[in-house]
């Protein structure tokens, strides 16, 4: 099997730009709710909207989390469409954890409001883990705008990708044979 | 009826946010999957988790951020604006943890007519310690005025 080269696949996907691509649907208040749910969130800004519309935002505003802000920004998992991102970049090992993440906030996301988002890779190394000394981590820059085509956010994510224990010790044993 | 809001000349560094603790069961993992829509099985099929190295499913980012997330938009009111927010998933937290999620004024100052408080935020469980560390940027109303988000 050919050897992973990190430096090529560095030079090749290191700044690559992928096409600005819109939200499936309108930020909505059902999402939201679903959202603060998972973690007993009782905000009135996200959940009520006679509050929200008597508050400094005038409407129901999205909690700033870079996570729901990608959501609406995307197509969503259904129906299932291909949106070219990270796996478009080589590694050794398909399986994926989330590592960090920094989201800048430029304003709020309001229900109503429709968001894009452009996407880059910005950064790719290899970096061992307990379970794989070949790990790749790929960082990644997303600029969600709004419909208004103003920055609402920047979030830049690290991901990981890893093999399982059984892919690295099959690759372990090739190497020895 | 309006919430609490604190203003930035009233904050002390030093000072403890609230915070607030979740169980992590098998319905919070159900919670997770429709509340951030990350239907990748490392985070409720334990066989896939296993496989892929790990000793359990354990919570996924859009669920870590949303909980450090509340924990500053609880305490920051109405007024206030969370900045910026940085946080990485060191440890996991997975079912039958007690998940504590905390944070701390670390520094207060004004930049470009902001008024701005700094904050560690983390989340942490009695197996592993902090597990979700993280800070935060937040603009906060001041008495004097002229303050704003970004």
């Amino acid at each position: 099997m050919a050897r992973y080269d990190i430096e090529e696949v560095r030079r090749r996907f290191i700044g690559l730009e992928f096409a600005e691509s819109r939200g499936r649907y309108p930020v909505e208040h059902d999402p939201i709710r679903r959202h603060c749910h998972m973690v007993e969130d009782m905000n009135p800004l996200f959940l009520d909207p006679d509050y929200a519309r008597r508050s400094r935002w005038g409407a129901v505003i999205c909690p700033p989390s870079g996570w729901l802000a990608m959501y609406f920004a995307s197509l969503g998992p259904w129906p299932p469409v291909f949106e070219p991102l990270l796996p478009v970049v080589p590694t050794p090992g398909k399986r994926i954890v989330n590592m960090a993440q920094e989201v800048e906030w430029f304003d709020v996301i309001r229900v109503g409001d429709h968001l894009s988002v452009k996407r880059r890779i910005a950064d790719i190394y290899q970096k061992p883990i307990s379970i794989d000394p070949e790990a790749v981590w790929v960082v990644s820059e997303s600029i969600i705008r709004n419909q208004e085509g103003k920055v609402v956010c920047v979030v830049r994510n690290t991901l990981l990708f890893h093999r399982t224990p059984e892919e690295v010790a099959a690759a372990q044993e090739g190497k020895e044979a | 009826m309006k919430r609490r809001q604190p203003y930035w000349e009233e904050v002390k560094v030093g000072e403890e946010l609230p915070g607030f603790s979740l169980q992590i069961n098998e319905r919070r993992m159900y919670l997770q999957a429709s509340g951030t829509q990350d239907w990748y099985p490392l985070h409720f099929d334990r066989d896939f988790a296993r496989q892929a190295g790990h000793p359990d499913i354990f919570m996924n980012t859009g669920f870590m951020q949303a909980a450090l997330v509340r924990v500053i938009t609880d305490w920051m009111g109405d007024e206030g604006f969370l900045k910026k927010l940085y946080f990485e998933m060191r440890r996991q937290q997975r079912p039958g943890d007690l998940m504590v999620c905390k944070g701390r004024v670390v520094a207060k100052y004004v930049q470009d007519g902001q008024h701005i408080v700094e904050c560690e935020v983390w989340a942490e469980n009695e197996r592993e310690g902090v597990t979700t560390p993280g800070r935060a940027w937040v603009v906060l109303p001041s008495r004097q005025g002229a303050d704003d988000t970004g």
